[in-house]
């Protein structure tokens, strides 16, 4: 036997199709959570700070929280993870050359827009601290 | 091309200028288009330019990684062209693109030394400016002559 | 004497050998050739070619000399193919060499992976239309996941008698990849595509690569329970890589034990292919087939890449969807390859391997979806 009568005797299509959908689902679960991950492994991360917030609920008036647009949440974490190898508080030209050199696109405006939105906040004495408060 | 007077008139370090300071000094003020991540003035260089915002958002660094950025039309870069040594402080780069108005630091300082009225008036916008900014550049000074093990 | 002479004659290669033995002991010298001097794959052609030679000896029937002569010392190690045994392993070295970073940094490119899976389903439907009885049409529909591996592997399972052609084929076209994919590439993209750039990825923590491993573990084997053996090994070899604790047993993974298997692999399944069993009509259209699934899997990935981009604001650049099919880290280097023509200063190999290592967990899990069933 050939051709499509063959396919259908074996019962082809329902195997191809439900085949293809395994696939995806599978690949498409593990990159939904993969793309959760970062960000369940940073509230982890900084849980003390926020749980200190949650108590003290003063800190709103210190440092208000800020949201960040969404398409600047990942330069956000590739900005906060440099900043945070550069230690607290961080000189900014550092950050700038730390960036270029880690190839990041059009380091000095993101830098301009990181301030703008108060994502990095200057400490007054010349140097820089990222904002402990940021939101989606 | 010169700059009109209008535009000087509208920035805080010209605004006490007459119309006819203006019409004098506009001739030697020149606007520039500023790419992103251009370098303005680079620390310890001789300065021979002194650059007022008008568009875009700056960065000055010092020694030791101390900086501060400039967002606001009307803010100056390069005022060293008009004090001694005459060598930058600072480095200054462009954030994003933007234009300025360029002086040629000679020029400059030939018309605060030559022009009393232009020169006070100028200077009196200048100097808490650089009041502000000598933190920087004085500390900077104060660490380098400390021995290494306390600059740490 | 003469007598004595004539039957010692009577049994040796000379004697005994064919047409079709000269055939495949040119094939094997070819593949030797291919992996030696244009370094298509050495490490895979160089044992399977050789493994060829050694196949290809005629040898008297009874001796206990064939690899399937059941008393053979190659039909021991060739048990490390028919019983599944090797695959895994290889899996475990790919898992403790494979940097999943990329992968991490952009898990929406791990849809590429997806999309060029479609060669192995298009195929296994092309092969049953053809006449294959379904276990031998999932064998073949497998070389399109590019992964000799699993081919293997699930061949072992489910076909075994067209092991040495299916491996064959797959490690060919792995071989070939720089050849076959090119072309389907310049053909469905448009140079404006080719050029452009992808956003530089993120940088990913330590904890999150070493997370990775167990959830994409726990994740893929509770959804194909029947990949377990292939995607145990290589999250297991992954998060021995990450856990930088076990950087001993990684090494021996990535090095003393993926070597050793491949050498072993290599050589058998090259002896797997005697003339009498691998010159065969069947094993011509297991190559015809197995390049047009290659095709197709190249072309899916492609095309799903270019979907994709009516969906996002990012722009992708769709030839990371030829890197889908998983032959790492080859089909990465061809992206960045055919990229760097339009564009030399325009960076893909990293952006690639996204695709690459995902199509390597997509084929498992494809594998695995055929086997369950085909049972």
């Amino acid at each position: 036997m050939t051709g499509l009568e063959a396919i259908a005797a074996h019962n082809g299509w329902s195997i191809a199709i439900v085949g293809v959908t395994i696939v995806f689902t599978g690949l498409a679960m593990l990159s939904i959570i993969l793309s959760q991950l970062y960000k369940v492994l940073d509230f982890w991360e900084n849980r003390d700070d926020f749980f200190k917030r949650l108590k003290r609920g003063d800190a709103a008036e210190d440092l208000p929280d800020i949201t960040v647009s969404p398409d600047m949440q990942e330069t956000v974490r590739q900005y906060q993870m440099l900043a945070d190898r550069l230690g607290e508080p961080f000189s900014l030209p550092k950050l700038l050359d730390f960036a270029q050199k880690c190839g990041l696109v059009n380091p000095h405006a993101t830098i301009n827009r990181l301030l703008k939105q108060n994502v990095i906040v200057p400490d007054g004495e010349g140097y820089y601290r990222w904002h402990q408060a940021i939101s989606g | 091309m010169p700059t009109d007077i209008q535009t000087l008139k509208s920035l805080d370090l010209f605004e006490e200028l007459t119309s006819e300071e203006l019409t004098q000094i506009a001739p030697m003020i020149h606007p520039m288009k500023i790419s992103e991540g251009e370098l303005l003035t680079q620390r310890g260089e001789p300065a021979t330019v002194f650059y007022v915002a008008l568009k875009g958002n700056f960065i000055i660094s010092f020694k030791d990684g101390q900086a501060f950025t400039l967002h606001n039309r009307g803010d100056i870069i390069g005022w060293s062209t008009i004090v001694t040594p005459f060598l930058y402080t600072g480095t200054a780069v462009a954030l994003t693109d933007g234009e300025v108005l360029a002086l040629n630091g000679d020029d400059f300082l030939q018309v605060i030394q030559g022009e009393s009225s232009i020169g006070d008036k100028i200077m009196s916008k200048i100097n808490p400016i650089i009041a502000e900014r000598v933190p920087y550049f004085s500390r900077d000074k104060a660490r380098r002559d400390l021995p290494p093990a306390e600059t740490e | 004497m003469e007598n004595m002479f004539l039957e010692f004659f009577s049994n040796t290669g000379y004697a005994m050998a064919d047409y079709r033995h000269v055939i495949m002991i040119a094939i094997g010298i070819i593949f030797i050739y291919l992996g030696i001097a244009k370094h298509y794959e050495p490490l895979l052609l160089v044992p399977i070619g050789f493994g060829i030679l050694i196949g290809n000896i005629p040898v008297f029937k009874g001796l206990g000399l064939g690899i399937y002569e059941s008393n053979s010392v190659l039909h021991y190690l060739y048990f490390g193919v028919t019983a599944g045994i090797y695959p895994p392993l290889i899996f475990l070295g790919i898992g403790a060499m494979t940097d999943f970073s990329t992968m991490l940094a952009r898990p929406l490119l791990m849809l590429l992976g997806a999309a060029a899976q479609m060669g192995i389903f298009l195929t296994f439907l092309g092969a049953l239309a053809l006449g294959f009885a379904p276990n031998e049409a999932a064998s073949i529909g497998i070389i399109g996941g590019a992964d000799g591996p699993t081919a293997i592997f699930l061949t072992a399972k489910l076909a075994p008698e067209l092991i040495g052609p299916i491996a064959v084929a797959a490690y060919s076209y792995m071989a070939l990849v720089p050849v076959i994919q090119p072309p389907i590439m310049r053909l469905l993209t448009t140079r404006k595509e080719r050029l452009i750039r992808m956003e530089e990825p993120r940088l990913v923590g330590k904890r999150e690569k070493m997370i990775f491993p167990i959830i994409g573990f726990l994740l893929c084997c509770f959804l194909a329970p029947a990949a377990l053996p292939l995607l145990g090994m290589l999250f297991f070899g992954n998060l021995l890589k990450e856990a930088v604790v076990t950087e001993r047993l990684a090494v021996a993974a990535r090095n003393a034990i993926i070597d050793s298997v491949t050498i072993l692999l290599g050589m058998t399944v090259g002896a797997s292919t005697q003339a009498d069993v691998f010159l065969t009509p069947q094993s011509v259209g297991i190559f015809v087939l197995g390049a047009v699934s290659f095709g197709v899997a190249t072309a899916s990935g492609l095309i799903f890449a270019k979907i994709i981009n009516l969906f996002v604001k990012s722009k992708i650049n769709p030839l990371l969807g030829a890197a889908g099919v998983s032959a790492v880290p080859d089909s990465a280097r061809v992206v960045q390859m055919v990229g760097q023509e339009e564009d030399p200063t325009n960076f893909l190999l990293m952006q690639a391997m996204a695709p690459n290592v995902s199509g390597v967990i997509g084929s498992a899990i494809g594998a695995g979806i055929l086997w369950s069933f085909m049972n």
